[in-house]
């Protein structure tokens, strides 16, 4: 519950409206491994950054960028190169 | 909602929906509750949250999330909206929204951050100002349910007068012989206030939750800087990461 | 499609209209400063701080704070647009020019067509040559005739104010000559490659 507008850090509960347009499953309870320093969290406790241009979530261990999301009027697109695999 | 998950159910899309707001409460001088109908409404947990859309006349839109307040159990769907100073949507919410208006809504969105009573343990609740809404929704939920199991609240506020929901907290806390509340004011207390002050240290948490080997499932939720520095300080009194769980709401 | 209901009195925050022409289309004013950033905000120290103009792999240029000060400096009032609709009028900047950079390491012509900016915390983005020649871009350090605050890109952040804001890309480090037109961060995710908010081009694909 936040307004956007200022140098707001949330974390990956923020993003899951926009998460939950491309997985089907529940994904703020999955468990997602930081492929930088290998560790685990749930996605919903991730650091969130730029919320209002896209969800850039990073590694509250290492703050590195475990996974992007961006919704445009053509596409949704996500980018996971940081995240070595997600468990559901 | 007769069956509880312990996990939002998946595979559900997202989709906006109307919301028409039936009532409007003050909770304090910043803070406003809105009771809401919401026809295609399917029910929800406590800890999740809703994305709002506003739009204005020229096509303007402004989106925000908010936490749902009220238990699953309740027909209308309550939000409760902090003013923020210089805010773009909270201002309307709080200033200038009557009983009849309409916003589009979707959700209920977040699987994580939430708790029911079909989860066993002891209940650990921490909040900072505005994080208390969530945890509202899983106080009034065991309510409603009746449940027996212990549970604290943890509840950090500037003022006496910023206490969202205090009348109702006591209330409970009076009823419920399971439910321990405690208030702490961080910059202004009444002359005669026997309570906490001050923020929330490692010695104030130690003593109002419960110990670790009681294994209670926590939840923090408040500022950014707030629930970083609550959950460390619990893992310092030796709670387990994995049974803290963090919404943050921002500065 | 269908029209979103509108909510009854909600309207978003304006400063009094300006002219019609100062807008791009989908903008809207406002009188703060609001802060995206993709990270957390970097606290870099001047005295460790360097700026390196960059061809390939050599090196054409490299500056420390206070060489980088030394450089002629130039102070623009311009308006910023932002993706998120946002648009701030008459800003003020100041800093050194792109032109002044290629003077500095001797350069009349840039070594390339394309360039990208690297930043402290590893944001990047790509913009043409051409849109940082002749007083379009510089490096600049000082908003309203202070330091740039952290927060806001500082101590120096690129600025080309006639595309969108994303393409000012703060904390930046290095400018890379490119013979091909890279994606940078946000364009490898969706948005436009070049960004003109007169055109409206916001995302890959408008």
């Amino acid at each position: 519950m936040t307004e956007n507008g200022s140098d707001v850090v949330l974390d990956g509960n923020a993003a899951a409206g926009l998460l939950q347009e491309i997985f089907v499953l529940e994904v703020t309870t999955a468990q997602v491994q930081c492929a930088a320093c290998g560790s685990t969290a749930a996605v919903g406790s991730l650091r969130l950054y730029a919320a209002p241009m896209g969800a850039v979530l990073r590694c509250t261990h290492c703050d590195g960028i475990v996974m992007t999301a961006v919704h445009t009027p053509h596409a949704r697109w996500l980018e996971m190169r940081g995240a070595r695999c997600l468990r559901f | 909602m007769t069956v509880i998950e312990t996990a939002a159910m998946p595979g559900r899309r997202l989709e906006w929906q109307l919301a028409e707001v039936r009532d409007i409460g003050v909770e304090t001088p910043r803070v406003k509750s809105l009771l809401l109908h919401v026809a295609t409404w399917q029910g929800h947990l406590p800890g999740q949250h809703v994305d709002i859309r506003l739009t204005a006349e020229d096509g303007y839109q402004a989106q925000r999330s908010y936490s749902i307040a009220s238990p699953p159990e309740d027909e209308l769907v309550t939000l409760t909206v902090e003013r923020v100073d210089n805010g773009e949507v909270s201002p309307y919410l709080v200033g200038d929204l009557r009983a009849g208006d309409r916003f589009e809504l979707r959700g209920p969105i977040g699987g994580y951050f939430v708790w029911t009573v079909a989860t066993r343990g002891p209940l650990c609740l921490v909040a900072g100002g505005s994080g208390i809404v969530p945890l509202m929704a899983m106080l009034r939920h065991r309510a409603r349910r009746n449940v027996r199991a212990p549970a604290m609240l943890l509840y950090s506020s500037r003022s006496l007068e910023d206490v969202i929901y205090r009348e109702e907290l006591d209330a409970m806390a009076r009823r419920d012989a399971d439910l321990r509340v405690v208030n702490t004011l961080t910059r202004k207390w009444p002359t005669r206030w026997k309570r906490y002050r001050g923020r929330i240290h490692k010695s104030l948490l130690a003593e109002a939750c419960f110990p670790p080997e009681q294994n209670p499932k926590i939840f923090v939720c408040g500022p950014t800087r707030f629930v970083e520095d609550v959950s460390g300080l619990l893992v310092e009194l030796g709670h387990d990461p994995l049974t803290i769980k963090t919404e943050r709401f921002g500065p | 499609m269908d029209k979103a209901p509108v909510s009854r009195g909600f309207r978003s925050r304006q400063a009094e209209q300006p002219t019609k022409d100062r807008l791009p289309p989908g903008q809207y004013v406002t009188m703060g400063f609001p802060v995206l950033s993709a990270g957390p905000t970097p606290q870099i120290k001047v005295e460790s701080w360097n700026f390196a103009l960059q061809f390939g792999g050599s090196l054409l240029g490299k500056w420390d704070w206070a060489e980088f000060e030394a450089l002629p400096q130039t102070t623009i009032t311009t308006d910023i647009h932002c993706v998120t609709k946002w648009s701030k009028l008459d800003t003020t900047w100041q800093g050194v020019t792109f032109d002044d950079l290629l003077k500095a390491v001797g350069l009349a012509k840039p070594r390339a067509r394309y360039i990208i900016a690297h930043c402290d915390g590893g944001y990047t983005t790509n913009v043409p040559v051409a849109d940082l020649v002749d007083g379009q871009g510089m490096v600049a350090t000082r908003f309203e005739g202070l330091p740039i605050l952290p927060a806001h890109g500082g101590p120096a952040r690129l600025l080309v104010p006639h595309l969108y804001f994303w393409k000012s890309a703060k904390w930046v480090r290095r400018l890379r000559f490119m013979e091909m037109d890279e994606p940078g961060f946000w364009e490898s995710l969706g948005y436009h490659i070049y960004g003109d908010p007169w055109k409206e081009q916001r995302y890959d694909g408008d």
